[in-house]
C-alpha cells in the first residue's frame, strides 16, 4: 500500500493537484511513519504555498534532505536563523550542506540577508562550483559584485562538473529521471572525477559476470539509445549504468557472459536519455545487481580513465565520442566495426550476442518498450567497444556497450554522448555569453554590457529578459530613448513578466511621458497587483505629476509586498525628501542599503540628503560610495564634485568635474557646474568661456544665461549682462529664479541711474 | 457716478471665483506645516473644516468681527499666494465680503500686506501676495493672519469651506543658483 500512495502523491504533484497529494500523503505518513514520507509530505506543502505546515512537521528531523527542506520553509518564513542552523550544524563545521549545490545557494541568500557579505560569496561559489548550470547563484555573486569573469565560471572545468554530476547521478540510487545524455557527459568530462573514481573503486569489488548479469538486468529496463555514445559516453554510459539501469530494470536479466554486450547495450541506453523517460517501477532486485555491473564496468573504465594522461580528457573524450558518434550513428545496426579495431572483434561478437540477447531481452522485456533499446544496446555495443578501443577483455566489450548504450533514445529521438557533450558546450557558451553580459551590467559598464548581449543569437536576444536588460543598460548609460525602446520591445514579446519593469518606469518618468507612463501603470496592476514592480510605475507615475503624497503610498505598498526589494525603499527615499521630511528620507534609503549595499540609487539619495541639509562631509563620504560602486555615472560624478566644492576643495571639485564632462558628452550639468565653480573661485573670464560653449549646446537653457548675467554683473559689464538676464527671461524659468533675476536686474539699473544722474 | 466696477482692481475687488483652482507648477501648498488656528468657531464647525479638502464642510466663527485665521510656521517660509473657497449662493449672508491679509512674525508685530474685497463670489478666489516690486514676489514670514473684516448683507459670522496658502517650491538640486528649466538639463541633473 505504501508504495501505492507514494506513487499516488507523486503523481498529483505531477499534475499540479497540490490537495489531493496533500490528502493523500497524510494517508501515508499517517499508515507509514518514515522521514522520508514526511519528507514527501512537506514536499507537497511547499508546493502548496504552506510553509509553516512543512516548517513543523520537518522541525528536528536530520536526514539532509529533510533539512533541506526544513530549511526552505523557514526561509520562506523569513526564520533565517533556523534556516541556517538546519543547512549547516554549528556543532558539525565540517559537515557537507545537504543537497549539494542547492543547499549552498541557500546558505548563500541567507547570508545576503543577514549581511555576511563574504560568507554568502563564498557559498554561492561553492554551489557554482557543484553546479555550473545553477545560474542564480552566478547572478547573486554579480549582484554582490564579485563574480568572475564568466568565461572562467563556464569553463571546461564546469563542463566536467555537469558531467560528473550526471555521472553521479548515474551512480546514485535509481533515480528514473536521471537522463542518459547527462550521464554519458559526466562520463565523457569526467577524467579525474573524485565521483568517477570512487564509483570505479566500488566497481573493482565486483566481479565482471555480476556486472554483466547485472547490465544485462538494468538494460533491459531502459530503452536503449539507438546510437552508441562515443568513447567518452562510453566512460559515462559506464557511470551511467548504475543508476538508469537501477530504474529501469525490469525483469530479471538474463546471466550472459562477460561478452555478452545485451547488459552493457541495455545499460547504456539507460544511460542515455531513456533513462529520464523510463520512470517506471524498478525492481529493486535489479538495481544492485546493475550496481555491481556498473562499479565493475566503472572499474574498466576508471584503470583506462587513469591510464589517460593529460588534463584535457574530456576534450580528448569528446573527441572519441565525436568521432564514435559520427561513425556509431551510422551503424546503428550495431555493427559498429568503424570504431577501433581492438574492438571490432569484440564489437561484432557483442553484437551477435547483443542481438542475441535483444531477442531474448525484447521477449522479456517487451513490456517495457525494450526492444528499442536492445537494439540500441547491439549498436551501442558495437560502438562502446569500438569507443574503448582498449584492452578486449569482456569488460571491454561492456564498456564499448555502454559507451554504445550511452546514447540515449529520448521518446524516439537518440541522444548520443557526442550530441550530449554538444549540448554541454552549447550550454556552456550561451551561458558564458549571459554570464559575462550580466556581470559587466552590475558592475555598470554599460557599453561593454551591450555589446557582449549584442553577441548573443537572435532568438535569445528577443527574449524578455535580454531586452530589459538591455534596457536597464541604456538606463544606466542616461540614454533614456534608447531604454525606452529596449523596454518596449521587452514588453511586446513577453507582456506578462514584470522583470524590469520598474525601470522602465523611472525611464518614462525621465522623459516625462506621463500618459506612457500610467498606461505602464494600468496594466501593470492588471496583470499582478501582487507584484512591487507594478506599484512601484504607479508611484512613479504620480510623482511625475508631483503628488508626492500618494507617491508616497504607492511605493509604501511595493515595500509591504516585498521588503526585500530594495528600489521601493529608494523610491520611497526620494518621495520623502521632496515632501522635505529628511528624517523618513534617511531610513528609507539606509533600508534600502541594508538589503542591497551595492544600490548606488540609495548612496546618492543620502548624498543628496546631507547636501541640503548642508552636511557637506557626509554628503561627499555618500557621494562617493556611489561613486565607486558606478564610476561610469557623470551624474554622481557631478554631485561629487559639488560636494567637495561645498567642502571648499575646489581643486579636487575641479578635477572630478572633467571626468564627469569626459565621462558623457551629451551630459550639460558637470559643464555648468564647473562655470559655477570657477565662477566662485573668481576665474571669471574662464567660467565665461565654459558658458559660451554650453550656450551652443543647450540654448533653451535660462539657468546658463542667468548665470552669465550675473557674471557679467559682477564684471560690472552691464550692457552684456541686461542681455543676458533679459534671455534668461524669455525661457520662462521658475518663479523663485524671475525673482531674482528681476532684482538683479533692478540693482544693475541703480549705478546706471546714480551714473545718469550723476 | 461711480460704476460698480466688478472686477475693480484698485480697490481690490474681485467677483466671481474658480471651481478649480489652476496652479503653476512651481507652488507648491505650504499649510501642512503649519499651525492653523481660528478666533472662535461654532461647536462642528471648527478650524479643521477649514482643512479637510472638503468643500462641504466649513468653518463657521462665532464672535465679534473681525473673524481671523491664524497660519504659524515654524520657520519663516516664502509665501505667494492665498486662496480661499468660498461660496455666496450656498452661504449668502455668511459670506465674507472685506478680507485683510496680515503677515509677521508672531501676533504682535503683524502688518497688513493685502486687503481684497469679494463680490458675491462663487469658488475658489486665489489671493496674490506678491508686491509690484519683483523682489516682492514672495513674502518671507514666520505667520500669516486672513482676518474677516466683514460679510455680505452685513452678516455678523462667516462660513469659509477651504483655506489654501501657496509658496514657491524649492530648488530640487541643492547649491544651484538658479533652477534648470530645459529638459536636457533636468534628466541629467537627478538620479531616481
Amino acid at each position: 500500500m505504501e508504495a501505492i500512495l507514494v506513487e499516488c502523491v507523486q503523481n498529483s504533484l505531477r499534475h499540479f493537484m497540490y490537495r489531493n497529494a496533500i490528502f493523500m500523503c497524510e494517508r501515508l505518513c499517517a499508515g507509514f511513519p518514515s522521514e522520508v514520507n514526511l519528507q514527501l509530505l512537506a514536499g507537497c506543502y511547499l508546493h502548496n504555498n504552506q510553509a509553516y505546515c512543512a516548517y513543523h512537521i520537518l522541525k528536528g528531523t536530520q536526514m539532509p534532505q529533510s533539512r533541506y527542506l526544513f530549511a526552505i520553509s523557514c526561509f520562506r518564513m523569513d526564520l533565517l536563523k533556523e534556516a541556517e542552523a538546519a543547512l549547516c550544524n554549528a556543532n558539525e563545521p565540517g559537515a557537507e550542506v545537504p543537497n549539494g549545490a542547492a543547499g549552498h545557494y541557500l546558505l548563500g541568500l541567507i547570508y545576503r540577508y543577514t549581511d555576511r557579505k563574504r560568507g554568502s560569496i563564498h557559498h554561492f561559489k561553492q554551489a557554482l562550483s557543484i553546479d555550473p548550470l545553477l545560474w542564480s547563484a552566478y547572478e547573486e555573486l554579480c549582484a554582490l559584485g564579485s563574480a568572475e569573469e564568466a568565461a572562467a565560471v563556464f569553463d571546461e572545468a564546469a563542463a566536467i562538473c555537469i558531467h560528473k554530476q550526471y555521472l553521479h547521478n548515474g551512480v546514485a540510487p535509481p533515480n528514473a529521471l536521471m537522463s542518459c545524455e547527462d550521464q554519458s557527459l559526466n562520463f565523457a568530462r569526467c577524467s579525474t572525477d573524485d565521483v568517477s573514481t570512487k564509483q570505479l573503486k566500488q566497481m573493482v569489488g565486483n566481479n565482471t559476470r555480476d556486472l554483466a548479469g547485472s547490465y544485462h538486468g538494468s538494460t533491459a529496463s531502459s530503452q536503449v539509445a539507438s546510437q552508441a555514445l562515443n568513447g567518452g559516453s562510453a566512460h559515462l554510459s559506464l557511470y551511467n549504468t548504475p543508476s538508469p539501469i537501477a530504474t529501469q530494470l525490469s525483469g530479471a536479466a538474463p546471466p550472459l557472459p562477460c561478452r555478452n554486450l545485451l547488459p552493457n547495450g541495455p545499460n547504456l541506453s539507460a544511460f542515455g536519455a531513456d533513462s529520464a523517460q523510463r520512470s517506471t517501477v524498478n525492481p529493486t532486485i535489479q538495481a544492485p545487481r546493475r550496481k555491481f555491473v556498473d562499479e565493475g564496468k566503472l572499474r574498466k573504465i576508471s584503470g583506462r580513465l587513469f591510464s589517460d594522461s593529460g588534463p584535457r580528457r574530456s576534450t580528448r573524450l569528446a573527441g572519441d565520442a565525436g568521432a564514435n558518434a559520427s561513425t556509431n550513428a551510422t551503424s546503428v545496426s550495431g555493427n559498429g566495426t568503424s570504431n577501433s579495431s581492438k574492438y571490432l572483434g569484440s564489437s561484432k561478437l557483442s553484437a551477435v550476442a547483443l542481438r542475441a540477447v535483444t531477442v531474448r531481452k525484447g521477449q522479456s522485456w517487451a513490456n517495457e518498450n525494450s526492444d528499442e533499446g536492445v537494439r540500441n544496446e547491439v549498436s551501442d555495443d558495437s560502438r562502446s567497444s569500438s569507443t574503448l578501443g582498449n584492452c578486449s577483455c569482456p569488460s571491454g566489450d561492456k564498456r564499448s556497450l555502454d559507451q554504445e548504450g550511452a546514447s540515449m533514445p529520448v521518446a524516439g529521438s537518440v541522444l548520443t554522448n557526442t550530441r550530449v557533450l554538444m549540448g554541454t558546450a552549447e550550454v556552456l557558451g550561451l551561458l558564458r555569453l549571459f554570464g559575462e553580459a550580466y556581470r559587466l551590467s552590475c558592475l555598470y559598464r554599460c557599453q561593454d554590457a551591450l555589446d557582449v548581449y549584442s553577441r548573443l543569437p537572435h532568438k535569445h536576444y528577443n527574449t524578455g529578459w535580454v531586452l530589459s536588460q538591455v534596457g536597464k543598460a541604456y538606463f544606466e548609460l542616461v540614454d533614456y530613448m534608447e531604454a525606452d525602446q529596449a523596454f518596449n520591445l521587452a514588453r511586446r514579446t513577453t507582456p506578462y513578466s514584470l522583470e524590469g519593469m520598474d525601470i522602465y518606469s523611472t525611464v518614462l518618468y525621465h522623459l516625462k511621458e506621463d500618459m506612457k507612463l500610467s498606461y505602464l501603470a494600468q496594466e501593470l496592476i492588471a496583470t499582478d497587483r501582487l507584484a512591487p514592480q507594478s506599484w512601484c510605475a504607479l508611484g512613479n507615475c504620480y510623482s511625475l505629476q508631483k503628488d508626492h503624497e500618494t507617491a508616497l503610498k504607492n511605493f509604501q505598498r511595493a515595500v509591504q509586498l516585498d521588503s526585500k526589494f530594495s528600489y521601493a525603499h529608494t523610491l520611497c527615499g526620494h518621495e520623502y525628501v521632496s515632501l522635505e521630511d529628511f528624517e523618513h528620507g534617511i531610513k528609507s534609503y539606509q533600508t534600502a542599503l541594508r538589503i542591497d549595499a551595492r544600490h548606488y540609487n540609495a548612496w546618492y539619495g543620502l548624498g543628496m540628503v546631507y547636501l541640503r541639509q548642508e552636511k557637506f562631509e557626509f554628503s561627499e563620504h555618500h557621494f562617493r560610495m556611489a561613486f565607486k560602486i558606478n564610476p561610469c555615472s557623470s551624474v554622481i560624478m557631478s554631485y561629487l564634485g559639488t560636494a567637495l566644492h561645498a567642502l571648499k576643495r575646489s581643486e579636487e571639485a575641479l578635477m572630478i568635474m572633467e571626468k564627469a564632462i569626459l565621462a558623457d558628452r551629451k551630459n550639460p550639468v558637470p559643464v555648468y557646474q564647473k562655470a559655477n565653480i570657477l565662477m566662485s573661485l573668481e576665474k571669471l573670464d574662464k567660467a565665461l568661456e565654459v558658458l559660451e560653449e554650453l550656450k551652443e549646446y543647450a540654448p533653451q537653457e535660462s539657468s546658463v544665461y542667468a548665470l552669465m548675467g550675473k557674471i557679467y554683473k559682477s564684471q560690472n559689464m552691464h550692457s552684456q549682462a541686461m542681455l543676458h538676464f533679459g534671455l534668461a527671461l524669455d525661457l520662462k524659468p521658475s518663479a523663485t529664479d524671475v525673482a531674482t533675476i528681476k532684482a538683479a536686474i533692478e540693482k544693475l539699473h541703480v549705478p546706471d541711474e546714480i551714473e545718469e544722474s550723476l | 457716478m461711480a460704476t460698480e466696477s466688478s472686477e475693480g482692481e484698485e480697490e481690490g475687488k474681485i467677483t466671481g471665483g474658480n471651481l478649480v483652482l489652476a496652479l503653476d507648477d512651481d507652488l507648491r501648498e505650504m499649510g501642512k506645516k503649519a499651525v492653523w488656528s481660528v478666533s472662535s468657531c461654532k461647536t462642528g464647525n471648527g478650524v479643521s473644516s477649514l482643512r479637510d479638502d472638503n468643500l462641504d464642510t466649513y468653518w463657521q466663527s462665532d464672535g465679534a468681527q473681525p473673524h481671523l485665521v491664524n497660519v504659524q510656521f515654524q520657520k519663516k517660509v516664502r509665501l505667494q499666494m492665498v486662496a480661499l473657497y468660498v461660496d455666496f449662493k450656498l452661504d449668502e449672508s455668511y459670506t465674507p465680503s472685506k478680507i485683510s491679509i496680515r503677515a509677521g512674525d508672531g501676533f504682535h508685530n503683524l502688518k497688513e500686506i493685502k486687503t481684497v474685497e469679494l463680490v458675491k463670489p462663487a469658488g475658489w478666489i486665489p489671493i496674490s501676495l506678491s508686491g509690484n516690486d519683483p523682489r516682492e514676489t514672495f513674502v518671507n514670514t514666520f505667520m500669516l493672519q486672513i482676518a474677516v473684516l466683514s460679510n455680505h448683507l452685513n452678516g455678523r459670522d462667516t462660513h469659509v469651506r477651504q483655506i489654501k496658502v501657496y509658496g514657491p517650491r524649492p530648488n530640487p538640486f541643492p547649491h544651484q543658483p538658479f533652477q534648470f528649466t530645459s529638459t536636457e538639463f533636468i534628466t541629467y541633473s537627478c538620479v531616481r
